[in-house]
C-alpha cells in the first residue's frame, strides 16, 4: 500500500516503519485540516464577495461590516518598508562576511546574526515601543510614534539578520574555483564577485529575501505594539500615519470573537489571506534556496 | 528493535496521560474569570481572599476586555465573565441559549482622561460637544478648548471594550460610534493610561479608578455645573458618566460559583471594592 512511498519492500516488515509513517501521516493530515478549516470557516465572507472583502476599508463588527482593505494595505506597506530598509544592510553584511572576513571572524559574525535572527518578536516589540517609536516621534516631530513607518523600520531590523545569514550561506556556497578562476583572469576582487560569484548566488539570495519577507508578513506582537492599530488607508501614502496590518488585527480581536458568527469568519478570512501570502513567499523562497544548492 | 518501539510507545503514552491528568484536575476546582480590565482588580483581590478561606479552590483571573469576557462565558471558556458595560443585543442574540446573567459587583465612573501637561496648562473641564468634536476630528488643537497650541493625540479603544461603549454612549449617544479623529487604538486600562502618560498632549477614556498624577480626568458638565470624576462625585451619583461593573455567568450560578459571587457582593466585598477604587453597591 505504501510501496509508492518506500520502494524498498524490506522496510515494510519493520514496526518502526509503520510508526514513523503513522506520525508523518498525522502531520500531513493536520496540515490539510488546518488549511481546509481556514477556507471553510471563512466561506460566509467569501460568499459576500471576494473583491469587496479585499478592497473595502470598513471594519465594523457591531454592524457586521467587514473589509480587509486597511489591513492588507498596512501589511503591504509595512513589509515593503522593512524590505527597503533591511536589504542594503543585509546584502552588504552578507558579502562582507562571505568574501572578506577570515574564517574565524566570519563564524563569530554569523553566530551573532543567527542569535539575532532567533530573538523572539516580542523582544523587538518591546524595544520598538520603548525606544524606536519615541525616537521616530521626536526626530520627525510627530504627534505620536505609533506609525506604519515605525512598524516598517522595526520589522526591517527584525528580518535583517535572517536575510543576512541566509544570503551569506548562498554566497558562501558558491565554489571557490569560480573566484580563483576569475581572479586568475585578471579581474579585481570586486569584479570577480560581481561577474562570477553573484550570478551563481542570486537565486539563493532572493530565496533568503523571500523567507525574511515571510517572517515580516506574519509578525504579530512586535507590530501590534508600534503600529497604532487604526483600520485606515491614509491618504497620499502617508507613512507617518497610524495603520493596521493583518496579524495585529487578528491579535487584537481574536479573543472577543472566538467561534462566534460573522466576526469570527471575517478574522479567519484575514487569516486565510495572510496564510496564502506567506505560503507564496516561503514557497518561492525555499524553492529558490533549494535550486541554489543543487 | 522491539525495545525501541516500546520506548517510543511509552514516551507518547506518557505525554498523553500528563495532558489528561492536568485537564481533569482543572475542571473540578478551578474558576476561570475573564474580561474587563476595569473589573479585574476587584476579581483579583476577591480571588485571593476567597482562596484563603477555601483552600483547594483555584480562581484564575485574566483580562482581555468586556467583549472577551462575555464571549468567553457564552462559549463556556470561562465560568465568570467580567464586564464594565451592559451586554449588547447582538451578544444576547449570539448566546441566546446560554442565558447570560449579570451580577453587579460595583460602580465606577468613566473619565475623559488627558495628559497632566494639558490639565496643568488649564484644560480642566470639557463639554460633551467639545469631546465629540475632538473625537470626530473637527477640533485638532488643544488651543480650541483653552489649552496650549499643540495638536491633540486622540486615543481610541478597541471597539468591544466596556469603557468605550459607556464613553461613546455619553459623547455620541451611540455605543459603537466611529471616531474619525483617532490617532491610536489601545486595549486595556493599563495600556491606555501608559499611552496618555507617555504623551504630553493626549486625550483618552479611562476608568476613573485608574487616574493618577500623570493622567488627569477633566470635569464634565451636568446641568450647569462641571463635575470632576472624584470618588465622592461618583459615589453620590453627581458625575455624569457612571456604569455598573458586572460579573456575568451562564444562567444562575450554583455551588462554588454562587459562593464566590456572594462573597464579592457581601461585607468582605465592600472593602475589596473600595480598595480597588470603586463604589460598593450594597444589597444589589
Amino acid at each position: 500500500m505504501f510501496s509508492f512511498l518506500v520502494p524498498d519492500r524490506r522496510c515494510h516488515a519493520d514496526p518502526m516503519f509503520w510508526i514513523t509513517v503513522f506520525f508523518a501521516g498525522l502531520v500531513l493530515l493536520v496540515a490539510i485540516i488546518f488549511f481546509s478549516y481556514l477556507i471553510f470557516e471563512s466561506m460566509p465572507i467569501w460568499e459576500q464577495g471576494v473583491w469587496a472583502f479585499l478592497t473595502s476599508v470598513e471594519w465594523e463588527p457591531a454592524e457586521d461590516i467587514y473589509g480587509a482593505g486597511a489591513m492588507i494595505y498596512g501589511s503591504f506597506i509595512v513589509t515593503t518598508l522593512a524590505l527597503l530598509f533591511a536589504l542594503p544592510f543585509a546584502l552588504c553584511g552578507a558579502v562582507t562576511a562571505s568574501e572578506f572576513l577570515s574564517p574565524r571572524t566570519r563564524l563569530v559574525f554569523k553566530g551573532a546574526m543567527e542569535i539575532m535572527a532567533g530573538a523572539p518578536g516580542v523582544v523587538y516589540g518591546l524595544l520598538g515601543a520603548a525606544l524606536l517609536s519615541l525616537w521616530i516621534k521626536d526626530f520627525f516631530g510627530l504627534i505620536d510614534g505609533a506609525t506604519l513607518f515605525t512598524a516598517g523600520i522595526l520589522l526591517g531590523i527584525m528580518i535583517l539578520p535572517t536575510i543576512m545569514t541566509l544570503a551569506e550561506d548562498a554566497i558562501h556556497s558558491v565554489p571557490g574555483e569560480y573566484r580563483d578562476t576569475a581572479l586568475s583572469l585578471g579581474l579585481t576582487p570586486l569584479q570577480a564577485f560581481l561577474k562570477a560569484v553573484a550570478p551563481r548566488a542570486l537565486p539563493g539570495v532572493i530565496g533568503a529575501v523571500l523567507l525574511g519577507l515571510g517572517r515580516a508578513l506574519g509578525e504579530t506582537i512586535a507590530v501590534m505594539l508600534v503600529i497604532g492599530g487604526l483600520d485606515i488607508v491614509p491618504s497620499g501614502f502617508d507613512l507617518f500615519s497610524p495603520g493596521q496590518n493583518i496579524p495585529s488585527k487578528l491579535g487584537r480581536e481574536a479573543a472577543e470573537a472566538i467561534g462566534s458568527g460573522l466576526h469570527w469568519n471575517a478574522l479567519l478570512a484575514l487569516g486565510a489571506v495572510l496564510f496564502f501570502g506567506t505560503m507564496l513567499l516561503t514557497g518561492a523562497g525555499s524553492w529558490l534556496l533549494r535550486r541554489n544548492k543543487v | 528493535m522491539m525495545n525501541r518501539v516500546l520506548f517510543l510507545a511509552f514516551f507518547c503514552l506518557g505525554f498523553w496521560s500528563v495532558g489528561i491528568g492536568f485537564s481533569s484536575a482543572d475542571e473540578i476546582k478551578t474558576v476561570r474569570v475573564v474580561g474587563s480590565t476595569t473589573v479585574a482588580p476587584i476579581a483579583a483581590r476577591a480571588a485571593e481572599a476567597f482562596s484563603k478561606k477555601h483552600p483547594g479552590i483555584r480562581i484564575v483571573v485574566n483580562g482581555g476586555g468586556s467583549g472577551v469576557g462575555i464571549n468567553a462565558v457564552g462559549r463556556g471558556l470561562a465560568e465568570i465573565g467580567m464586564a464594565s458595560r451592559q451586554v449588547t443585543d447582538k451578544e444576547k442574540k449570539n448566546f441566546a441559549s446560554v442565558h447570560l446573567t449579570d451580577h453587579i459587583v460595583g460602580r465606577d465612573g468613566v473619565a475623559c482622561a488627558i495628559s497632566s501637561e494639558i490639565f496643568n496648562a488649564g484644560v480642566t473641564q470639557l463639554t460633551r460637544e467639545q469631546i465629540a468634536d475632538i473625537y470626530s476630528g473637527k477640533i485638532k488643537s488643544w488651543k480650541a478648548v483653552g489649552g496650549p497650541d499643540r495638536p491633540i493625540l486622540v486615543i481610541d479603544k478597541e471597539k468591544h471594550r466596556g469603557t468605550r461603549h459607556v464613553f461613546m454612549e455619553y459623547v455620541f449617544n451611540d455605543v459603537n460610534a466611529r471616531a474619525k479623529g483617532a490617532k491610536l487604538i489601545t486595549g486595556s486600562n493599563n495600556e491606555e493610561r501608559s499611552k496618555i502618560a507617555q504623551s504630553d498632549s493626549a486625550v483618552g477614556m479611562l476608568s476613573a479608578a485608574w487616574l493618577n498624577a500623570d493622567v488627569e480626568g477633566v470635569a464634565l458638565k451636568k446641568g450647569d455645573t462641571f463635575i470632576a470624576p472624584t470618588v465622592e462625585n461618583i459615589q453620590s451619583g453627581m458625575y455624569p458618566v457612571i456604569r455598573d461593573l458586572l460579573f456575568i455567568t451562564a444562567g444562575e450560578p450554583k455551588g462554588i460559583l454562587k459562593d464566590f459571587i456572594d462573597f464579592v457582593r457581601g461585607e468582605e466585598g465592600r472593602s475589596i471594592v473600595t480598595e480597588s477604587g470603586y463604589v460598593f453597591v450594597p444589597g444589589s
